[in-house]
């Protein structure tokens, strides 16, 4: 065996970064999909503007930052609420008279938004990269022969918790059960007298809600510019389609996957070919597993 | 005339659109003209597999940058004629569009538009990656060299190849309106199920509504980028150009032979207007029209799901009460 390959103390440090880093990103993954999932298996809407949400949450902390230098961290108390009324408003505004339409039209109604926000950003704050530098951003941390910043291990450990209430509220209060009830079955919910417009308002804002506070959280990490949200989305796409669209636990798992292929491949076919890795990843899965790793067979067909 | 009204009219624009450069010689007005047609018979081919088949992709750009590149690649690089450059790029999209309609035929509604953007995505990260050989992500300037054998011509010619590339869509959407295969696509894109209980090849059917369509694309990506004359990867690859064909077309009207071209005339000459308006404001300003663009296709697909056309028919059905 060629030596510089076998297994040193090098390599080992390597498979630890790589381990690193992947937990790192797949917890900020993690936080993007799961809202993108909450909509779609509630409300059986792909939101083609989850991105643009992402996105303003990150002018939110930009502007909140260059403006009166405040902390991503501490501009996600106001995030999150401002973001659950904008998901509220938006689904009053623009969801509510096409959640029974067809699967095309409302695809179009969230593209159409996807296309007006992202312009709206580049008519009122123009195309320009914008960064947020806040200290903990340069303040690298080795542990073990591994070394990340501080931002992202505050980001995942955010997003983490935020993610796991998430989780603890769908699991254990009274309007999480009549929201997976609504999920499981929208007539029969219906029937037992739940109020289901109420439901999706609820959730179309809660989802919005985690998105906007995932753009806070990766503000320090990358640059904001109005068509920020792309990469993201396109990325939790293959989360959710990973695992299985609607399933809040496969888009933990899908994103843990992700991220692995993103670092592993950014590692060994160089960053600039990272995203061939996740789209080949994903027209894999959606041509044999379309129901997702995770999902029950035959869901895709249903075209639900 | 036994003709339909919508037929009437399509023949009436496309007479207009070949009279123009006899009277009008204002470059401004023709590059519109061409634009307009250009981006009509683009939205017409998405049509094909969006409108007729109801295969709605949001990746039709994939096509239109591989005839792009085809041609932009055989001229710059081979010194070949453009022409070649178009045939290859119609064989390369009969290729992938056949692949990607036959790997994504399973999937419907929302999981086939999400395969359509990741394979676009895929071509453009490799066609703005791949330095050595497409001039990543700086795009390729398409060498001007006058003649017809290498598409160097001056506006008015122009005026008529676009022309011709329109009337060869718009045919191909009223064969698919009378033939026995638009019948089937249409049983396909109302109710699948019932197709296939109905004995309908539903599978084969989908693959080559949407592979005709990609060869379609393909010809007007290769055309547009001899037009303009430059071959921008993220341009000809984005997300945002396929949104312009599915969008032309559904404010024209989904299915409609004459729906897509309608759809173009009002948002290219918007686009062009406002273009032409605003150009000296900050840039950035310019994107208001995507703004005006987005919150037409909210609105539309909201309140007038037929577009222009339906738009027309309820108006004529109005007219037609008030008469009696």
């Amino acid at each position: 065996m060629d030596p510089a390959r076998r297994l040193g103390r090098a390599q080992i440090d390597v498979l630890a970064q790589l381990g690193v880093s992947t937990v790192l990103l797949g917890g900020i993954y993690a936080l993007i999909a799961v809202g993108l999932t909450l909509i779609f298996g509630i409300m059986r809407v792909v939101n083609f503007a989850h991105g643009e949400f992402l996105m303003l949450g990150m002018y939110v902390a930009f502007w909140a930052y260059s403006l009166w230098t405040l902390d991503p961290y501490f501009v996600l108390f106001v995030s999150i609420p401002l973001f659950f009324g904008i998901g509220y408003l938006t689904y009053v505004l623009v969801m509510r008279g096409v959640i029974h339409a067809s699967h095309n039209v409302q695809i179009f109604t969230t593209v159409g938004l996807s296309t007006a926000l992202q312009n709206v950003a580049l008519v009122l704050w123009t195309g320009d990269f914008r960064t947020v530098r806040p200290w903990h951003s340069s303040v690298v941390i080795r542990v073990f022969g591994t070394a990340f910043n501080l931002s992202q291990v505050v980001a995942f450990a955010i997003a983490l918790g935020l993610t796991l209430v998430l989780f603890a509220f769908m699991k254990w209060t009274h309007t999480g059960r009549v929201m997976r009830a609504t999920a499981q079955d929208h007539d029969a919910a219906t029937l037992m007298g739940v109020d289901t417009d109420k439901v999706y308002r609820l959730t179309f804002a809660i989802g919005i809600a985690c998105v906007g506070a995932a753009g806070a959280l990766v503000s320090p990490l990358y640059a904001v510019y109005p068509t920020a949200g792309l990469q993201f989305v396109l990325l939790a796409y293959v989360v959710v389609v990973l695992g299985g669209l609607g399933d809040m636990v496969g888009a933990m798992l899908g994103s843990l996957i992700v991220a692995a292929v993103e670092v592993v491949g950014s590692y060994f076919f160089g960053v600039a070919w990272k995203e061939v890795c996740y789209f080949i990843l994903f027209i894999a899965v959606l041509v044999f597993r379309p129901a997702g790793l995770f999902g029950q067979r035959g869901a895709e067909t249903l075209g639900v | 005339m036994s003709l339909p009204p919508s037929r009437r009219a399509a023949a009436v624009l496309l007479g207009v659109a070949a009279l123009a450069p006899l009277i009008v010689r204002d470059s401004f007005v023709l590059d519109s003209l061409i634009l307009i047609l250009m981006w009509g018979a683009l939205s017409a081919a998405w049509n094909v597999a969006g409108g007729y088949a109801g295969q709605v992709s949001l990746g039709h750009a994939a096509f239109f940058g591989i005839g792009a590149y085809s041609a932009a690649l055989m001229t710059a690089r081979f010194q070949q004629s453009p022409w070649l450059g178009l045939v290859l790029g119609v064989v390369l999209s009969l290729a992938a569009g056949g692949a990607i309609g036959y790997l994504s035929n399973r999937l419907r509604g929302p999981y086939f538009a999400l395969s359509t953007i990741a394979f676009s995505q895929v071509l453009l990260i490799g066609a703005s990656r791949w330095r050595g050989f497409t001039a990543g992500s700086e795009g390729i300037p398409v060498p001007f060299r006058p003649g017809v054998w290498t598409l160097g011509l001056g506006h008015v010619a122009w005026v008529y190849v676009a022309l011709v590339l329109a009337v060869l869509c718009y045919a191909v959407e009223i064969w698919l309106e009378g033939s026995r295969i638009g019948y089937q696509l249409a049983g396909i894109r109302e109710d699948e199920d019932a197709a296939e209980a109905l004995g309908i090849a539903s599978r084969r059917l989908k693959v080559f509504a949407v592979t005709l369509s990609a060869a379609l694309t393909s010809v007007g990506g290769t055309l547009w980028a001899q037009y303009v004359g430059f071959v921008d990867p993220f341009y000809v690859f984005s997300i945002d150009l396929s949104i312009r064909f599915a969008l032309n077309t559904i404010i024209g009207g989904l299915g409609t032979a004459l729906g897509p071209f309608l759809g173009s005339i009002l948002i290219t000459s918007l686009e062009t207007y406002l273009r032409a308006t605003f150009s000296g404001f900050k840039t950035g300003f310019a994107g208001i029209y995507l703004v005006i663009y987005g919150t037409a296709l909210i609105l539309v697909v909201r309140f007038a799901p037929e577009g222009l056309i339906g738009l027309a028919g309820r108006f004529g059905a109005w007219r037609a009460r008030a008469d009696a």
